[in-house]
């Protein structure tokens, strides 16, 4: 999917969804600042932080935004998964930001 | 109220449809947490949102300019900010992108004013191409800082080389004739580039607009072209004459009036104008 399909689908959500950017990003991390993912109440719609690479992280985070989190920046740090066992080898750290993508949707809870 | 990734989504793909640029910018840490996801975007004249203090909003607004430049059509950085309104002031992180095609600098004319043209525009961050009917001067290795040259026909000088509203085209081919094939059909554009001009002396200039008048065009379509294009400064060379044009391109995109600043500001006559040797220094209320 790329940049401006992600932009059509975030524009027309019809479902509560959470976005997580890369705002900024040291070291290699694979995927760079601006890449987006959304994320729905059941898991990801659309779209990548970095795949097995600290996404998990990212995606717990961005559920907590369904059971009433505010807004905030997820550092994530790959550089200790370096020594880990996983093929996907990333040594970088990259801030994530996590926000509702369409607040109006979201209904009190 | 604040306008939510998707509706801020929504406004970038218009702004790419019509082939504009757009800027969007979200506070995503502060001390004042309440200021953590607040948002605008800026495309042209037209804005919406607030990042959650007026002083912020102009800071990030000011630092556009050098974070992105203008050659750029996608830019995605974050940048720590201060703001300061009133007694309310802190720091803020800013998440700042950029969508949209470069601004541009069309030189038609691959001539002597082309070559120092081309670096000015390089180094006012443009993205420059140059367009002649002849190969041997439309040539890469004359313009090293061009990002494109063509080789084109004047019957159809714009067909490799769509423009948008934010592009700047500045017409110095050899001769006159040329320059108004491109310029009807610039003036012809249902979105015309926003910088256009044409170089010339008065009197060919005037015969150009007469020329312009005869083929139907109005008053007011023919003001927009700026001709005799450049600054006032007097230069002879063609390296004065580029100058001259890439001053007016920044006067025309930074809002300037193009008058010496010593002539704006008159600071000896304003502040040291009643003051001889001996007297006492003005007071302030005659300093306004």
């Amino acid at each position: 999917m790329d940049e401006k399909e992600l932009l059509a689908r975030l524009a027309g959500l019809e479902e509560p969804a959470v976005l997580a950017t890369i705002v900024s990003a040291k070291g290699s991390t694979p995927r760079k600042t601006g890449a987006r993912m959304l994320v729905g109440a059941g898991g990801v719609i659309a779209g990548t932080v970095g795949g097995g690479c600290g996404e998990g992280e990212v995606i717990e985070a961005a559920l907590e935004l369904f059971r009433g989190g505010s807004p905030r920046t997820v550092r994530v740090d790959l550089t200790d998964e370096l020594v880990s066992w996983s093929p996907a080898v990333c040594g970088g750290i990259m801030d994530v930001f996590i926000e509702r993508a369409n607040p109006d949707r979201f209904t009190a809870s | 109220m604040n306008p939510s990734p998707a509706r801020t989504a929504a406004r970038v793909l218009e702004a790419l449809g019509k082939g504009e640029r757009i800027y969007t910018a979200v506070v995503t840490d502060a001390a004042d947490r309440s200021m953590i996801g607040r948002r605008w975007w800026r495309s042209g004249r037209r804005h919406g949102g607030t990042l959650g203090s007026p002083s912020l909003d102009a800071e990030v607004a000011a630092a556009l300019p050098s974070l992105f430049p203008p050659r750029e059509s996608r830019g995605a950085l974050s940048r720590d900010f201060e703001y300061r309104d009133g007694g309310r002031e802190g720091n803020a992180r800013v998440y700042i992108e950029l969508h949209g095609p470069p601004a541009r600098l069309v030189i038609v004319g691959a001539g002597h004013i082309a070559i120092p043209l081309a670096r000015l525009g390089d180094m006012l961050g443009l993205r420059v191409e140059v367009l002649d009917d002849r190969a041997d001067f439309a040539a890469a290795e004359r313009f090293p800082e061009a990002a494109a040259v063509r080789v084109i026909d004047f019957r159809d000088p714009f067909a490799e080389t769509p423009l948008a509203p934010h592009d700047h085209v500045v017409l110095v081919t050899r001769g006159h004739s040329f320059d108004y094939e491109c310029l009807i059909r610039l003036l012809r554009m249902p979105r015309p580039p926003h910088y256009v001009g044409m170089i010339g002396s008065r009197r060919r200039v005037r015969a150009t607009h007469e020329q312009l008048l005869r083929d139907g065009f109005t008053t007011e379509e023919m003001s927009r072209v700026r001709a005799p294009v450049g600054l006032d400064l007097g230069g002879q060379t063609p390296v004065e004459i580029a100058v001259s044009v890439a001053a007016e391109i920044v006067m025309f995109h930074s809002g300037g009036s193009g008058v010496p600043l010593v002539e704006k500001e008159r600071v000896v006559e304003r502040f040291f104008a009643h003051r001889s040797p001996g007297a006492a220094t003005p007071s302030r209320s005659t300093t306004g």
